[in-house]
């Protein structure tokens, strides 16, 4: 039985009923897991890798959702139609789940130790508090998290993001599953973070002998984790290799857009013409109020930032979430309310109100991170892009108007015939070239880009990039690109600033920093951004 | 101001009602009209409320139309004295005295009544036994305990009624709105201040606050929307306040005033129409609502001034009268079947405003 694999999966279709009709999220799949191996299933949103790991596992909403065809083997056990009684025994025991979202996967209202205790109170039947408790410490600290005596009796709020995923892998470890399903296990966390999990969980898999089975659609992480991939897109395998075959030499069309999405290139080549905005020791600082009102302390969400924009270059903000790089661009554009002189154009702006603004408003825009949230729902693209112009230009009649829409909107890769659409007709990506139309439609000098990319999948984000470097071509465009990827902003960045914890740890130009770092933690940065080919 | 502009290469025109709506306005139409339980109690009420608006002509104590030595007379629309036909008096004709139908039948005359000829308010003398009277075919649900048409009261009741519920609805949706989106736009001290007024009003037990104004107000139509509407304005409030607040900080808010705009084309431009669904999803509960405060306030005989047409006074009678059902009867089965329709037409608006309703 030694060389059967452990988990066999043949012929696998998962579909959704959906109002009479059938949605078909994963069809035909195979693939076999043996044990100590690590198998990355890679596709981007909606390609169907989630819906395989929840079949694994059966928790898919039965009877919405359902298998037309297809076996799961788990270690010579049949899975799909198991009884739930069967089911409960394997999961947590001999098949643990990280889920994606650490945020709401833990119980707000338990603590740790409780929490983790209950996996293994379930499985190992009657067991004294004393052993569990020590059993519990053990594991916190087999998964690295600080201080664990004193997180035991932590409620999860109390612990940052990269801790209560450790604390959701010491619980899916508990009782030392043969199988790990990992889906998604980084997404939700900061780069410098993201690598030490990835790390944690690398050196658990080989101490502990477990088949991984990592959900996920970052190839950095497949290409530091996996020993084989699935290349999955529309509920299709179309690849599987060896990860150093697939990447070094990908046979499919989807893989080698897949591969070839990461975003290439660099900035433009541009000569430097002067500053066009510029900070000085801004500070965003936000109270935290105690009694009748008075600020007891301070939130300094950024503190002391003196920032240099230069004209048609591109100046990339680099740090991780809660460093106050959004809202340095948020305070940039006088939306967030800030202390520290403010320039733009030779013109100190920090002091004018609301309306004072108005007039140079039109000269600088912003595009923000979530396509989602950031365009009204209930106006059509149309109403949405065409909306500042009558403001800005009152000249421009209403066909005019219309006319620069459409121009603007073919400049994004928008066809006229969209125009009457709303919103949520649009995918991810068409709805971020809709917020960068709208940005544009008003001939900006400074568009400030907030993490324009990040909610977006691979393929998508390489096309926005390349967009937006070619906007910056035709109009002269300077951009303030704030992110926390490297990787996209070493394709767009002239100029580099790090920020931590609302502090400018490092600036120069692009090039000199990523080759040279000066500081420890831009170091950490660029070590923990993941190339994807090893 | 909000409408769309007509899409440029649209290849005909749209005609009729949807022109009025706009792409959007004829999807959720199109959403409306596919529940079909709405859809039809929408047409049931309209239908409704359309003939009660005519009430006049089809139950009343004075034919429509009417002839007398040649000349053609208006008596629903206009006032004649008794003295135009010969008769004795100044005042007005009353057309169901047998005197003057004499006086007209000499007068070679003829006369159209309404298909039932008893408005809410007429007295029937000539009833069999006292009142009030079973149906019959001469009083088709009954008469009241001042022998007066049930048929002829409900009618005009539910005129009376909705016409009320829609008034103060209206208006009081739209102080709420309006109230509730500046708490939750500006925040701060003004959601402060005006959170604590409004806890103030709500606080005041409203039924005894009416009774007591009821004592030095004349109650009249009009002034009894005015009370009510002090103390109904604050219904809508808390709904738009929260999606206000939820929505100020929201990307495409902050987009727009990255845009520039005004907080007044922000507030009413781009939040107020994502508020709107939860908006709507109250109406029809304050329209009911406020049927039933003026039901229960008539009830109690500190509602419209007496002679009104009211189904609380209706009910009221029925109570008082329990071997005469027909008259509880009648004023439960207005009721039901009035907030019934509402509600059906509340919910198919409501999906029809949800943006990820499918068609």
């Amino acid at each position: 039985m030694s060389d059967a694999p452990l988990l066999q999966v043949r012929d696998l279709s998962v579909s959704f009923r959906s109002e009479g009709r059938e949605v078909k999220a994963v069809r035909n799949i195979s693939f076999d897991l043996s044990k100590g191996e690590t198998l990355a299933l890679v596709g981007e949103s909606g390609s169907g890798k989630s819906s395989v790991a929840m079949a694994v596992l059966q928790l898919l909403p039965y009877p919405t959702a359902f298998h037309p065809s297809g076996s799961i083997r788990f270690d010579g056990q049949e899975l799909v139609g198991a009884d739930d009684r069967a089911m409960r025994k394997l999961r947590g025991a001999r098949i643990g789940l990280i889920p994606q979202e650490p945020l709401t996967a833990l119980n707000p209202l338990h603590k740790v130790e409780r929490q983790v205790a209950e996996a293994l109170r379930l499985h190992r039947g009657k067991i004294g508090r004393e052993e569990a408790r020590e059993r519990v410490l053990e594991l916190l600290k087999l998964c690295g998290v600080r201080d664990p005596v004193r997180r035991m009796a932590s409620y999860p709020h109390e612990l940052s993001g990269g801790q209560r995923q450790r604390v959701m892998i010491a619980m899916a470890l508990a009782n030392e599953p043969d199988l790990l399903i990992a889906d998604e296990p980084t997404t939700a966390l900061d780069v410098t973070i993201q690598k030490q999990v990835l790390d944690l969980l690398y050196e658990l898999r080989e101490r502990l002998g477990m088949a991984m089975l990592l959900i996920t659609h970052d190839l950095g992480v497949v290409g530091r984790m996996a020993d084989r991939v699935c290349v999955m897109t529309q509920g299709e395998v179309v690849e599987e290799g060896p990860v150093k075959d697939v990447f070094r030499r990908p046979k499919h069309d989807y893989t080698k857009k897949l591969i070839g999405s990461v975003p290439k290139g660099g900035p433009l080549p541009v000569e430097d013409t002067g500053s066009l905005a510029s900070t000085d020791d801004l500070k965003v600082w936000f109270p935290i109020k105690g009694w009748f009102g008075r600020p007891r302390d301070w939130v300094k969400a950024v503190d002391g930032v003196s920032i240099d924009v230069r004209r048609g270059r591109t100046l990339g903000v680099v740090g991780e979430s809660g460093s106050g790089k959004s809202t340095l661009g948020l305070a940039l554009l006088r939306i967030s309310r800030s202390e520290g002189a403010i320039r733009f154009d030779g013109e100190e702006i920090s002091r004018r109100n609301y309306k004072a603004m108005r007039p140079l408003r039109s000269r600088m825009q912003i595009v923000f991170q979530d396509p989602f949230a950031s365009l009204s729902p209930k106006m059509t693209v149309r109403q949405i892009v065409g909306e500042g112009l009558p403001l800005h230009f009152p000249e421009l009649s209403r066909d005019e108007c219309d006319a620069q829409v459409r121009q603007v909107l073919e400049e994004v890769g928008l066809g006229p015939e969209l125009l009457d659409r709303y919103p949520h007709e649009f995918s991810g990506g068409q709805r971020q070239r809709i917020a960068i139309a709208r940005a544009i439609v008003l001939k900006p000098d400074l568009v400030v880009l907030d993490e324009p990319t990040s909610a977006l999948d691979m393929s998508v984000q390489a096309q926005i990039v390349e967009l937006l470097r070619e906007l910056q071509a035709r109009h002269g465009l300077t951009y303030v690109f704030i992110s926390h990827d490297l990787k996209v902003v070493r394709a767009l960045a002239h100029d580099l600033l790090v920020m931590r914890a609302g502090k400018v740890v490092e600036q120069g130009p692009a090039e000199q920093l990523l080759e040279n770092p000066q500081s420890d933690y831009t170091r950490e940065l660029l070590n923990a951004s993941l190339e994807p080919i090893a | 101001m909000n409408a769309a502009a007509p899409p440029i290469d649209a290849p005909t025109p749209p005609r009729g009602l949807s022109r009025w709506f706009g792409p959007l306005g004829r999807r959720r139409w199109a959403v409306f009209a596919a529940n079909r339980r709405g859809y039809w109690s929408l047409v049931v009420f309209l239908v409704l409320y359309a003939l009660s608006l005519g009430s006049e002509l089809i139950a009343n104590d004075k034919p429509i139309l009417m002839s007398y030595r040649g000349e053609i007379y208006a008596p629903v629309f206009a006032e004649y004295p008794e003295t135009a036909f010969g008769g004795d008096f100044e005042t007005e004709a009353d057309y169901r005295d047998p005197y003057v139908q004499r006086l007209i039948e000499d007068g070679d005359g003829w006369a159209i009544w309404p298909l039932v000829p008893f408005a809410h308010d007429t007295i029937d003398y000539e009833i069999a036994s006292p009142a009030p009277t079973a149906p019959d075919a001469r009083h088709i649900m009954g008469t009241d305990s001042q022998a007066r048409d049930v048929f002829a009261l409900t009618l005009y009741g539910f005129r009376l009624s909705v016409t009320f519920g829609l008034l103060l609805t209206l208006v009081s949706s739209a102080i709420g709105v309006v109230a509730g989106a500046i708490q939750g736009y500006f925040g701060g001290r003004t959601d402060l201040l005006l959170q604590r007024g409004i806890e103030v009003l709500q606080s005041l037990p409203i039924l005894y606050l009416l009774i007591i104004l009821a004592s030095f107000i004349v109650p009249g139509f009009f002034s009894l929307l005015g009370v009510l509407l002090v103390v109904s304005w604050m219904t809508l409030v808390p709904v738009v306040r929260a999606e206000f607040l939820r929505a100020r900080n929201l990307d495409y808010v902050r987009a727009a005033r990255a845009l520039g705009l005004g907080n007044r084309k922000i507030m009413f431009r781009h939040i107020l129409p994502n508020a709107m669904v939860a908006t709507l999803t109250f109406l029809p509960f304050i329209l009911s609502t406020s049927i039933v405060i003026l039901t229960a306030l008539d009830f109690l005989g500190f509602g419209l001034p007496r002679g009104s047409p009211s189904i609380g006074e209706l009910l009221n009678q029925g109570k008082n009268n329990l071997y005469a059902p027909w008259l509880g009867i009648a004023g439960f089965a207005v009721m039901a079947t009035m907030l019934s329709l509402l509600i059906f037409i509340g919910e198919a608006a409501r999906d029809a405003f949800d943006p990820r309703k499918a068609l």
